[in-house]
């Protein structure tokens, strides 16, 4: 009996040197610029808080506030319908076809970014396929700007997005007990009455998974509303890294990355009980 | 009957919308003029010469790929040794720990980039391989340690103590018992990793300087302003490496779907 507290202070010594290498990384990777990052902060020549007081004061910096919270709250809106949409149909298919869909839908994470943005703005040109298709069947005279505007980024965004939302919801969706949605029907429910009362409640722990996963990768985003964005839609990553390279402002770049990091820690901490964020480490 | 129909035709539909705007690009790749037009007017291979022939391309290409296999490398010896320390702790210790190595994945990478091109500029780490090998071991370690961690959890701990009593060192035991079972989930991983590095561009436009570019970050640059074709043949060879990747790790890791 003595020996047992003995033997697991030992596992556990085993099991901290195993980790070191590894902590060691993160601490001076990931810690460490972060910390360097809130002591720069503090370094604005108007005094300690002085970089975030200008970012509180100015118009400027909330529109952006605005625009990028508007920004993330619309992709994640349009990404959960037409996540659900993929999730549903998942369920319904079976064999090959289902592994054909889920393939195409998880394929798109392992292509880079800024890869899958660059074709974007190839199709939305105003000289793209999607216009030219758009101007040859008469849906429009002329070609509509889909560039460096409000709608670019979001088709963008919501395409990156979109294995985020599915996999959760599909994943909900594939543990509703078949027989709850036949006996709906047997009792004479209609679709819509079967999928508001049974489908959607038995989903709401996926559908929150998807919304948090997909609203907190958007307020990060800097490579697609960067390409297919305009000055209007400059959001805070954008901001940030314009006060790095164009206007020198290391106090205002470091204030505005704190303000983004405690918006995203913010929502972590709200949702952590709820959503299994693991799970966003093993999307692939 | 009806049902299923309807359905497999949205399935057919919602695969092209999302796959045919990846490959979009390619065609552009393949193209014989100067300008880029979506499909393009004439073929050639004349932008392939060009991006062979121009030493900045295949130096950009290089550098990611000496990147990439140093940090995947990197992540995977230490992911590796990490999954196997978790399970020693203690729930309360592991569940700090999770929470530590969960930062990187939900952190902004923009934030990330930025803390670590401030970092890098005091101690003369721009434009260095090494800061991006740093950076971007980071980024995939996390993700080696969690998905290496649910391979580890699969090993039976009595194999282990079986080895131990026939009187087999940790080392022995590591290497003749956990590494063979645990093997899938490590090559998954650093096949993942070196993915994670070669597409990742944000950090590495922080961290890049004036002389040493990956292959994004020479993409990145070009896309902003005026660009040609050249662009489309660089943005094809990350495909067909991410589509290898995708190959690779689902042959390793045969994880039923």
């Amino acid at each position: 009996m003595t020996n047992a507290p003995r033997r697991r202070m030992a596992r556990s010594a085993a099991g901290a040197g195993l980790l070191a290498p590894a902590l060691v990384i993160i601490a001076a990777a990931f810690l460490a610029p972060l910390a360097r990052l809130f002591a720069l902060s503090l370094t604005s020549t108007a005094g300690l808080f002085g970089a975030y007081r200008e970012l509180a004061t100015e118009d400027v910096y909330w529109i952006v506030v605005k625009n990028t919270v508007l920004l993330a709250v619309v992709v994640t809106l349009v990404t959960l319908s037409i996540g659900f949409a993929l999730a549903m149909t998942l369920t319904r298919l079976s064999g090959g076809w289902r592994l054909g869909l889920f393939a195409c839908i998880i394929l798109p994470l392992w292509i880079s970014v800024l890869v899958r943005t660059f074709s974007w703005m190839l199709l939305l040109e105003g000289n793209g396929p999607i216009n030219r298709f758009l101007v040859a069947t008469g849906a429009t005279n002329q070609p509509v700007p889909f560039l460096f505007n409000f709608s670019g980024v979001m088709i963008g965004m919501v395409h990156v997005l979109l294995p985020y939302a599915v996999l959760p919801i599909y994943a909900a969706l594939i543990k509703i007990d078949p027989a709850l949605l036949q006996a709906s029907d047997g009792l004479g429910a209609s679709p819509m009455t079967t999928f508001g009362r049974i489908v959607l409640p038995l989903s709401v722990r996926g559908l929150a998974t998807a919304a948090t996963f997909t609203f907190l990768l958007s307020l990060g985003f800097f490579i697609t509303p960067a390409l297919l964005g305009g000055p209007s839609n400059t959001t805070i990553p954008m901001l940030i890294d314009s006060f790095v390279n164009e206007r020198l402002a290391w106090p205002l770049a470091a204030a505005a990355s704190m303000v983004l990091l405690a918006m995203v820690l913010g929502l972590v901490g709200v949702v952590a009980r709820l959503v299994p964020l693991g799970s966003l480490a093993e999307a692939k | 009957m009806k049902r299923a129909l309807g359905s497999k035709c949205f399935a057919a539909l919602a695969a092209i919308v999302v796959v045919a705007p990846i490959m979009a690009v390619v065609p552009v790749a393949f193209s014989d003029r100067s300008f880029v037009r979506l499909p393009p007017e004439g073929w050639s291979l004349r932008w392939w010469h060009a991006f062979l022939s121009d030493p900045t391309w295949l130096q950009a290409l290089t550098n990611s790929f000496e990147v990439a296999i140093l940090s995947s490398l990197l992540s995977v010896t230490a992911g590796t040794a990490a999954a196997l320390g978790m399970v020693e702790l203690g729930p309360t210790a592991r569940k700090f720990v999770t929470a530590v190595f969960l930062g990187p994945v939900v952190a902004p990478v923009i934030v990330l980039a930025v803390g670590l091109y401030a970092l890098a500029r005091s101690i003369g780490l721009v434009g260095s391989i090494l800061g991006l090998v740093i950076a971007h071991t980071m980024l995939a370690l996390p993700y080696a340690v969690l998905n290496i961690g649910v391979s580890v959890a699969t090993v039976d701990p009595r194999l282990a103590l079986a080895a131990a009593g026939l009187g087999a060192g940790s080392w022995r035991i590591f290497r003749t018992v956990t590494l063979p079972l645990i093997l899938p989930g490590v090559a998954g991983g650093a096949v993942f990793a070196f993915v994670t590095s070669f597409d990742e561009v944000v950090l590495a436009i922080f961290l890049s300087g004036p002389r040493v570019k990956t292959l994004p970050v020479r993409i990145w640059e070009e896309i902003r302003v005026e660009y040609t074709p050249i662009v489309a043949v660089a943005a094809t060879i990350m495909i067909a490496l991410a589509l290898c990747g995708a190959l690779a790790s689902r042959i390793v890791t045969r994880r039923p779907q």
